[in-house]
């Protein structure tokens, strides 16, 4: 079982390492093949944060930019997805900065009065239009209840399955921070799910 | 019914911890032990998990042709960087040589704006701000430089915008 855990840890080594090379060179091959590689997992992530679908589009597009303009700065050591979700939050924190001159933290916090993007609670929100096409909309209808800033971390930690050191990365927040979020998050969703399901 | 609550309470976190950053093998064993005798706690262990296996299992759906429109924008932009590489190049270039230049004349700079200076008969503090002055064309040059270029990739970059 060591072995078995060595062989994958050495085989994810060298994907790292490799894609870090490759986006040294800027390789447009080795890009084409991320984006489809990566694409459902950073939309999903981008709608989650965004809970926008258009929105989470344009994100998309504009992070893989990113990621080849910032390309030499993957030195190959993290997982490649948790610098590609980093990449992907700092430019909605960028936009929303640009917008109201204030971090997604301070945006999402569940204490304020209008979390993120829930513009017309009448309306079925933009987040709630694009998961009503899907099967498990009690699910989603649910989860759109929980404030952006536990979704985030749900999502990275039970979806992506990131490690929690990772994740503190990703969100540049101490691991104490993580785990709180984490926690609330849990409870959150146990209360969201109950109270949508039931 | 006060050890009861405690216990209860352990176990209500323990639930939580196993799921977001895992336990020892003792509190494994005491909760096992408690959530088979008491059913609250493992109701609420059950709910903790299904809640976890719906967000695992939801699914988003993806707008048609995201990744090829993604490639072909991340394709043009990579060209345009490979078109601007040699110019960045050729900026960093002349802007190196110019250092190195200006270095190896200041002696002679500084006489001259010394020379000129008398010959006009401005203040010496003017002819030495003159001197400090010249030292930062090349960098004003470059600055310059990279202003336009970057006005013009923001140009492009709303066209592209609009067009996607």
């Amino acid at each position: 079982m060591p072995g078995l855990t060595l062989f994958f840890s050495t085989l994810m080594a060298d994907e790292t390492r490799t894609i870090a090379r490759g986006l040294q060179r800027r390789d447009p091959d080795l890009l084409d093949r991320l984006i489809e590689q990566y694409q459902y997992r950073l939309f999903r992530y981008l709608v989650y944060i965004t809970g926008n679908k258009e929105r989470a589009e344009d994100f998309f597009q504009e992070t893989w930019i990113r990621v080849l303009e910032r390309g030499h700065q993957y030195n190959g050591k993290s997982k490649f997805e948790a610098w590609l979700f980093a990449i992907a939050r700092n430019l909605v924190i960028d936009w929303q900065r640009s917008k109201k001159a204030q971090s997604l933290d301070t945006l999402t916090d569940p204490e304020q009065e209008h979390p993120l993007q829930l513009a017309n609670e009448n309306e079925p929100s933009p987040l709630r239009q694009v998961l009503s096409h899907e099967t498990e909309e009690n699910v989603q209808a649910s989860l759109q209840k929980i404030p952006a800033i536990y979704r985030e971390v749900l999502v990275l930690r039970f979806q992506e399955e990131l490690q929690i050191d990772e994740m503190a990365g990703v969100l540049s927040i101490p691991l104490s921070t993580v785990k709180s979020r984490l926690y609330r998050g849990l409870e959150a969703l146990r209360g969201a799910l109950q109270g949508g399901a039931g | 019914m006060k050890s009861n609550n405690i216990a209860h309470q352990r176990a209500l976190q323990l639930i939580a911890q196993a799921r977001v950053e895992g336990i020892p093998d003792t509190d494994r064993n005491w909760l096992r032990t408690h959530l088979e005798e008491c059913d609250f706690c493992a109701e609420h262990a059950r709910r903790t998990d299904r809640a976890l296996r719906m967000l695992r299992t939801a699914t988003i759906s993806l707008p048609e042709g995201l990744a090829s429109r993604t490639q072909f924008r991340v394709r043009l932009r990579a060209q345009e960087l490979r078109e601007r590489e040699p110019r960045r190049r050729a900026l960093w270039l002349a802007c190196s040589l110019s250092w190195l230049f200006g270095v190896a004349s200041a002696p002679y700079v500084w006489s001259l704006f010394q020379w000129l200076g008398q010959r006009t008969g401005v203040p010496k503090l003017v002819w030495e701000v003159g001197f400090g002055l010249w030292w930062s064309i090349p960098a004003l040059f470059a600055v310059a430089v990279l202003l336009m270029e970057s006005s013009r990739k923001g140009e492009q970059a709303d066209w592209i915008n609009q067009g996607s």
